[in-house]
Protein backbone atom coordinates (compact mmCIF):
# COMPACT_ATOMS: atom_id res chain seq x y z
CA UNK A 1 0.00 0.00 0.00
CA UNK A 2 2.92 2.28 1.04
CA UNK A 3 4.52 1.58 -2.50
CA UNK A 4 1.46 2.69 -4.37
CA UNK A 5 1.06 5.89 -2.43
CA UNK A 6 4.69 6.70 -3.01
CA UNK A 7 4.24 6.26 -6.71
CA UNK A 8 0.90 8.20 -6.63
CA UNK A 9 2.12 10.84 -4.54
CA UNK A 10 5.47 11.29 -6.55
CA UNK A 11 3.40 10.86 -9.99
CA UNK A 12 1.66 14.46 -8.91
CA UNK A 13 4.93 15.97 -8.25
CA UNK A 14 5.95 14.98 -11.51
CA UNK A 15 3.26 16.02 -13.64
CA UNK A 16 2.91 19.03 -11.12
CA UNK A 17 6.11 20.40 -11.62
CA UNK A 18 8.92 21.73 -14.26
CA UNK A 19 12.12 20.47 -13.27
CA UNK A 20 14.67 21.56 -10.36
CA UNK A 21 14.11 24.10 -7.61
CA UNK A 22 10.44 24.49 -9.10
CA UNK A 23 10.12 20.91 -7.31
CA UNK A 24 10.88 21.44 -3.88
CA UNK A 25 7.56 23.35 -2.41
CA UNK A 26 5.48 20.37 -3.75
CA UNK A 27 7.96 17.23 -2.48
CA UNK A 28 7.86 18.90 1.13
CA UNK A 29 4.09 18.90 0.96
CA UNK A 30 3.57 15.31 -0.09
CA UNK A 31 6.61 13.92 1.93
CA UNK A 32 5.49 16.04 5.22
CA UNK A 33 1.67 15.37 5.12
CA UNK A 34 2.45 11.45 4.76
CA UNK A 35 4.92 11.46 7.47
CA UNK A 36 7.47 10.36 5.55
CA UNK A 37 10.13 13.15 6.03
CA UNK A 38 10.50 15.68 8.84
CA UNK A 39 10.79 19.47 7.73
CA UNK A 40 14.49 19.05 8.53
CA UNK A 41 14.90 16.05 6.48
CA UNK A 42 13.43 17.74 3.69
CA UNK A 43 16.21 20.69 4.30
CA UNK A 44 19.19 18.52 4.20
CA UNK A 45 18.09 16.30 1.78
CA UNK A 46 17.73 19.48 -0.80
CA UNK A 47 21.27 20.46 0.41
CA UNK A 48 22.60 16.74 -0.80
CA UNK A 49 20.42 15.77 -3.54
CA UNK A 50 21.95 19.31 -4.96
CA UNK A 51 25.77 17.48 -4.46
CA UNK A 52 25.31 14.43 -5.94
CA UNK A 53 24.57 13.28 -9.51
CA UNK A 54 21.13 13.36 -10.89
CA UNK A 55 18.74 15.77 -11.16
CA UNK A 56 16.99 17.10 -7.71
CA UNK A 57 13.57 15.19 -8.18
CA UNK A 58 15.10 11.69 -8.59
CA UNK A 59 17.15 12.14 -5.82
CA UNK A 60 14.54 13.61 -3.35
CA UNK A 61 12.04 10.42 -4.67
CA UNK A 62 14.69 7.90 -3.96
CA UNK A 63 15.67 9.78 -0.44
CA UNK A 64 11.45 9.91 0.43
CA UNK A 65 10.76 6.30 -0.74
CA UNK A 66 14.03 4.67 0.97
CA UNK A 67 12.67 6.46 4.49
CA UNK A 68 9.48 5.44 3.62
CA UNK A 69 9.78 1.61 2.22
CA UNK A 70 13.32 1.01 1.75
CA UNK A 71 14.63 -0.02 -1.78
CA UNK A 72 11.53 -0.87 -3.55
CA UNK A 73 10.10 2.30 -2.02
CA UNK A 74 12.97 4.17 -3.56
CA UNK A 75 12.16 2.58 -7.21
CA UNK A 76 8.28 3.62 -6.67
CA UNK A 77 8.53 7.07 -6.04
CA UNK A 78 11.18 6.91 -9.06
CA UNK A 79 8.74 5.51 -11.18
CA UNK A 80 6.41 7.91 -9.62
CA UNK A 81 8.49 11.05 -11.02
CA UNK A 82 9.33 9.10 -14.23
CA UNK A 83 5.69 8.59 -15.29
CA UNK A 84 5.39 12.36 -17.11
CA UNK A 85 8.68 11.48 -18.72
CA UNK A 86 7.63 8.06 -20.07
CA UNK A 87 4.24 8.69 -21.00
CA UNK A 88 3.90 12.64 -21.97
CA UNK A 89 7.52 13.14 -23.11
CA UNK A 90 7.15 9.99 -24.95
CA UNK A 91 3.95 10.89 -26.91
CA UNK A 92 6.12 14.15 -27.78
CA UNK A 93 9.32 12.70 -29.36
CA UNK A 94 6.86 10.81 -31.49
CA UNK A 95 5.66 13.81 -32.82
CA UNK A 96 8.17 16.14 -32.36
CA UNK A 97 10.19 13.60 -34.81
CA UNK A 98 7.16 13.28 -37.32
CA UNK A 99 6.96 17.10 -37.52
CA UNK A 100 10.53 18.67 -37.03
CA UNK A 101 10.76 18.91 -40.71
CA UNK A 102 7.46 20.85 -41.32
CA UNK A 103 7.41 24.60 -42.50
CA UNK A 104 5.70 25.49 -39.46
CA UNK A 105 7.75 24.08 -36.83
CA UNK A 106 10.58 25.33 -38.52
CA UNK A 107 9.57 28.72 -37.94
CA UNK A 108 8.27 28.02 -33.98
CA UNK A 109 11.84 26.50 -33.65
CA UNK A 110 13.21 29.96 -35.29
CA UNK A 111 12.22 31.53 -31.99
CA UNK A 112 12.18 28.82 -29.66
CA UNK A 113 15.80 27.90 -30.35
CA UNK A 114 16.74 31.70 -29.10
CA UNK A 115 14.29 31.21 -26.23
CA UNK A 116 16.04 28.51 -25.05
CA UNK A 117 19.49 30.20 -25.46
CA UNK A 118 18.37 33.14 -23.28
CA UNK A 119 17.30 30.66 -20.19
CA UNK A 120 20.54 28.79 -20.64
CA UNK A 121 22.37 32.20 -20.19
CA UNK A 122 19.68 32.94 -17.29
CA UNK A 123 20.92 29.42 -15.66
CA UNK A 124 24.53 30.50 -16.21
CA UNK A 125 24.25 34.30 -14.62
CA UNK A 126 22.04 32.36 -11.42
CA UNK A 127 24.66 30.09 -10.90
CA UNK A 128 27.99 31.98 -11.44
CA UNK A 129 26.20 34.36 -8.11
CA UNK A 130 25.16 31.26 -5.93
CA UNK A 131 28.63 29.13 -6.73
CA UNK A 132 30.86 32.45 -6.24
CA UNK A 133 29.82 34.69 -3.96
CA UNK A 134 28.50 33.62 -0.50
CA UNK A 135 26.71 36.47 1.72
CA UNK A 136 28.16 39.32 -0.66
CA UNK A 137 31.90 38.31 -0.55
CA UNK A 138 33.23 36.37 -3.49
CA UNK A 139 34.51 33.33 -2.47
CA UNK A 140 38.03 33.29 -4.49
CA UNK A 141 39.33 29.72 -4.60
CA UNK A 142 36.10 28.48 -6.00
CA UNK A 143 36.31 31.18 -8.33
CA UNK A 144 40.14 30.33 -9.41
CA UNK A 145 38.77 26.57 -9.84
CA UNK A 146 36.07 28.30 -12.64
CA UNK A 147 38.85 29.87 -14.43
CA UNK A 148 41.11 26.73 -14.51
CA UNK A 149 38.17 24.32 -15.16
CA UNK A 150 36.96 26.98 -18.16
CA UNK A 151 40.51 27.32 -19.92
CA UNK A 152 40.69 23.44 -19.73
CA UNK A 153 37.30 23.03 -21.14
CA UNK A 154 37.08 25.99 -24.06
CA UNK A 155 40.81 25.64 -24.63
CA UNK A 156 42.51 21.88 -24.65
CA UNK A 157 38.51 20.51 -24.60
CA UNK A 158 39.11 18.20 -22.00
CA UNK A 159 36.15 16.20 -21.09
CA UNK A 160 33.70 17.20 -18.84
CA UNK A 161 33.81 13.94 -16.33
CA UNK A 162 37.66 14.38 -16.26
CA UNK A 163 36.84 18.27 -15.16
CA UNK A 164 34.73 17.53 -12.49
CA UNK A 165 37.06 14.68 -11.06
CA UNK A 166 39.79 17.18 -10.89
CA UNK A 167 37.54 19.61 -9.89
CA UNK A 168 36.55 17.54 -7.35
CA UNK A 169 40.86 16.68 -6.24
CA UNK A 170 40.97 20.82 -6.61
CA UNK A 171 38.25 20.90 -4.03
CA UNK A 172 40.06 18.52 -1.85
CA UNK A 173 42.81 20.13 -1.47
CA UNK A 174 41.94 23.98 -1.25
CA UNK A 175 39.12 23.17 1.10
CA UNK A 176 39.42 20.09 2.81
CA UNK A 177 43.78 20.14 3.23
CA UNK A 178 44.28 24.47 3.75
CA UNK A 179 40.92 24.98 5.15
CA UNK A 180 40.20 28.25 2.43
CA UNK A 181 36.52 29.41 3.03
CA UNK B 1 23.17 3.66 -23.25
CA UNK B 2 27.00 2.82 -21.38
CA UNK B 3 27.10 6.67 -22.76
CA UNK B 4 23.99 7.50 -20.50
CA UNK B 5 25.14 6.07 -17.72
CA UNK B 6 28.20 8.10 -17.42
CA UNK B 7 25.56 11.28 -17.75
CA UNK B 8 23.57 10.14 -14.76
CA UNK B 9 27.31 10.07 -12.86
CA UNK B 10 28.36 13.05 -13.40
CA UNK B 11 25.17 15.27 -13.65
CA UNK B 12 26.37 17.54 -10.55
CA UNK B 13 24.48 20.39 -10.85
CA UNK B 14 21.22 19.69 -12.43
CA UNK B 15 19.78 19.04 -15.85
CA UNK B 16 22.36 21.53 -17.79
CA UNK B 17 25.45 19.96 -17.53
CA UNK B 18 23.88 17.10 -19.14
CA UNK B 19 22.82 19.18 -21.93
CA UNK B 20 26.76 20.09 -22.03
CA UNK B 21 27.92 16.78 -21.89
CA UNK B 22 25.65 16.30 -24.56
CA UNK B 23 27.06 19.11 -26.49
CA UNK B 24 30.24 17.96 -26.06
CA UNK B 25 29.92 14.12 -26.79
CA UNK B 26 27.34 13.94 -29.27
CA UNK B 27 27.30 17.22 -31.47
CA UNK B 28 30.88 18.09 -31.79
CA UNK B 29 33.04 14.16 -30.84
CA UNK B 30 30.49 11.90 -32.47
CA UNK B 31 27.60 14.52 -35.06
CA UNK B 32 25.02 12.07 -34.24
CA UNK B 33 23.18 15.54 -33.69
CA UNK B 34 23.46 19.41 -34.40
CA UNK B 35 23.81 22.30 -32.21
CA UNK B 36 20.57 23.20 -33.18
CA UNK B 37 18.71 19.71 -32.57
CA UNK B 38 20.15 20.03 -29.51
CA UNK B 39 18.20 23.55 -28.66
CA UNK B 40 15.51 22.28 -29.80
CA UNK B 41 15.22 18.90 -27.73
CA UNK B 42 16.21 20.84 -24.37
CA UNK B 43 13.40 23.48 -25.48
CA UNK B 44 10.81 20.12 -25.45
CA UNK B 45 12.28 18.54 -22.56
CA UNK B 46 11.68 21.76 -20.53
CA UNK B 47 8.37 22.88 -22.05
CA UNK B 48 6.89 19.35 -20.94
CA UNK B 49 6.10 18.07 -16.73
CA UNK B 50 8.66 15.96 -15.29
CA UNK B 51 12.47 16.38 -14.99
CA UNK B 52 14.56 17.76 -17.40
CA UNK B 53 17.17 15.35 -18.28
CA UNK B 54 14.69 12.51 -18.12
CA UNK B 55 13.01 14.14 -20.63
CA UNK B 56 15.99 15.09 -22.74
CA UNK B 57 17.20 11.48 -22.37
CA UNK B 58 13.63 10.14 -23.68
CA UNK B 59 13.95 12.57 -26.22
CA UNK B 60 17.36 12.01 -27.37
CA UNK B 61 16.80 7.96 -27.08
CA UNK B 62 13.85 8.44 -29.28
CA UNK B 63 15.38 10.36 -31.80
CA UNK B 64 18.37 7.29 -32.33
CA UNK B 65 16.38 4.75 -31.47
CA UNK B 66 13.01 4.84 -31.08
CA UNK B 67 10.87 4.49 -28.45
CA UNK B 68 13.47 1.62 -26.82
CA UNK B 69 16.05 3.64 -27.11
CA UNK B 70 14.37 6.49 -25.10
CA UNK B 71 13.44 3.90 -22.77
CA UNK B 72 16.99 3.17 -22.52
CA UNK B 73 18.43 6.14 -22.14
CA UNK B 74 16.20 7.18 -19.35
CA UNK B 75 16.91 4.00 -17.51
CA UNK B 76 20.97 4.76 -18.25
CA UNK B 77 20.83 8.72 -16.98
CA UNK B 78 18.73 7.70 -13.92
CA UNK B 79 20.13 4.81 -12.27
CA UNK B 80 23.52 5.94 -10.96
CA UNK B 81 21.83 8.37 -9.03
CA UNK B 82 19.29 6.00 -7.51
CA UNK B 83 22.33 3.64 -6.88
CA UNK B 84 24.63 6.26 -5.54
CA UNK B 85 21.60 8.09 -3.14
CA UNK B 86 20.23 4.46 -1.64
CA UNK B 87 23.93 4.05 -0.66
CA UNK B 88 23.74 7.29 0.49
CA UNK B 89 20.94 7.02 2.49
CA UNK B 90 22.41 4.24 4.71
CA UNK B 91 24.96 6.80 5.86
CA UNK B 92 23.14 9.57 5.64
CA UNK B 93 24.43 11.44 8.78
CA UNK B 94 28.08 10.93 8.32
CA UNK B 95 27.70 11.96 4.47
CA UNK B 96 26.00 15.37 5.82
CA UNK B 97 28.95 15.85 8.41
CA UNK B 98 31.31 14.79 6.67
CA UNK B 99 34.09 17.42 6.23
CA UNK B 100 35.88 16.39 3.49
CA UNK B 101 32.59 15.20 1.67
CA UNK B 102 31.77 19.10 1.65
CA UNK B 103 35.69 20.24 0.45
CA UNK B 104 35.14 17.48 -2.76
CA UNK B 105 30.96 19.19 -3.53
CA UNK B 106 32.37 22.31 -3.32
CA UNK B 107 35.12 21.90 -5.87
CA UNK B 108 32.55 20.31 -8.21
CA UNK B 109 30.49 22.95 -7.44
CA UNK B 110 32.71 25.40 -9.17
CA UNK B 111 32.91 23.60 -12.00
CA UNK B 112 29.22 23.57 -13.00
CA UNK B 113 29.41 27.13 -14.37
CA UNK B 114 32.39 26.38 -16.77
CA UNK B 115 30.18 23.47 -17.97
CA UNK B 116 27.61 25.14 -18.82
CA UNK B 117 29.32 28.29 -20.44
CA UNK B 118 31.01 25.58 -22.68
CA UNK B 119 27.34 24.55 -23.77
CA UNK B 120 25.99 27.96 -24.37
CA UNK B 121 29.21 28.63 -26.46
CA UNK B 122 28.32 25.42 -28.44
CA UNK B 123 24.61 26.44 -28.60
CA UNK B 124 24.82 29.59 -29.60
CA UNK B 125 25.84 29.39 -32.98
CA UNK B 126 22.43 27.35 -34.02
CA UNK B 127 20.53 29.89 -32.00
CA UNK B 128 20.32 33.01 -33.86
CA UNK B 129 19.29 32.55 -37.89
CA UNK B 130 18.10 36.10 -38.12
CA UNK B 131 19.12 39.39 -36.50
CA UNK B 132 15.74 40.26 -34.62
CA UNK B 133 15.79 36.69 -32.98
CA UNK B 134 18.88 38.22 -30.33
CA UNK B 135 16.32 40.25 -29.19
CA UNK B 136 14.32 36.69 -28.01
CA UNK B 137 17.84 35.77 -26.71
CA UNK B 138 17.80 38.91 -24.54
CA UNK B 139 14.23 39.19 -23.78
CA UNK B 140 14.38 35.64 -22.57
CA UNK B 141 17.33 36.36 -20.28
CA UNK B 142 15.66 39.37 -18.63
CA UNK B 143 12.45 37.91 -18.05
CA UNK B 144 14.35 34.55 -16.79
CA UNK B 145 16.09 36.00 -14.06
CA UNK B 146 14.01 39.18 -13.23
CA UNK B 147 11.31 37.22 -12.57
CA UNK B 148 10.15 33.90 -11.68
CA UNK B 149 7.79 32.80 -14.55
CA UNK B 150 7.54 29.30 -15.38
CA UNK B 151 10.20 28.66 -18.06
CA UNK B 152 6.70 26.81 -20.20
CA UNK B 153 5.95 31.09 -20.87
CA UNK B 154 9.17 31.39 -22.32
CA UNK B 155 8.85 28.73 -24.30
CA UNK B 156 5.41 30.05 -25.91
CA UNK B 157 7.18 33.34 -26.45
CA UNK B 158 9.71 31.66 -28.29
CA UNK B 159 6.96 30.00 -30.23
CA UNK B 160 4.88 33.57 -31.13
CA UNK B 161 8.41 35.22 -31.58
CA UNK B 162 9.38 32.43 -34.46
CA UNK B 163 5.92 32.74 -36.13
CA UNK B 164 6.27 36.34 -36.35
CA UNK B 165 9.91 37.05 -37.39
CA UNK B 166 10.20 33.89 -40.16
CA UNK B 167 7.04 35.09 -41.31
CA UNK B 168 8.38 38.92 -42.17
CA UNK B 169 11.80 37.42 -43.49
CA UNK B 170 10.36 34.85 -45.81
CA UNK B 171 7.75 37.48 -47.27
CA UNK B 172 11.00 39.85 -47.41
CA UNK B 173 12.38 36.70 -49.40
CA UNK B 174 9.27 36.52 -51.45
CA UNK B 175 9.22 39.65 -52.15
CA UNK B 176 12.47 40.51 -53.12
CA UNK B 177 12.40 36.76 -55.51
CA UNK B 178 9.22 38.72 -57.27
CA UNK B 179 11.23 41.99 -57.92
CA UNK B 180 13.95 40.49 -59.44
Amino acid sequence: MVLLKLYWSFLLIGFGSFGGLSMIPQISNQVISNGWMTVNEVTDIVAIAEMTPGPLGLNCATFAGMQAAGIFGAVAANLGVLTPTLTLCALAAICFQKFKDSRLMQRILVGVRPACFGMVLGVLISLSMSNYISAGTLRLPSLAIGIVDSVLLLKYKISIPKILLLSCGAGLILFGVLHLA
Amino acid sequence: MLEFLRFGVFTFGGGWSIIAQMQQLYVEKKKVITSQELLDLTSVAKSLPGTMIANVAMLYGYRVGGILGGLTCVFGMCFPPMAVLIAISFAYNAFRQNPWVHAAMSGMQAAVVPIILCAALGLAKGSVKYPPCLLVVVACLGIYLFTSVNPVLLVVLGVVSGLVISGIYERREAEKHGAA
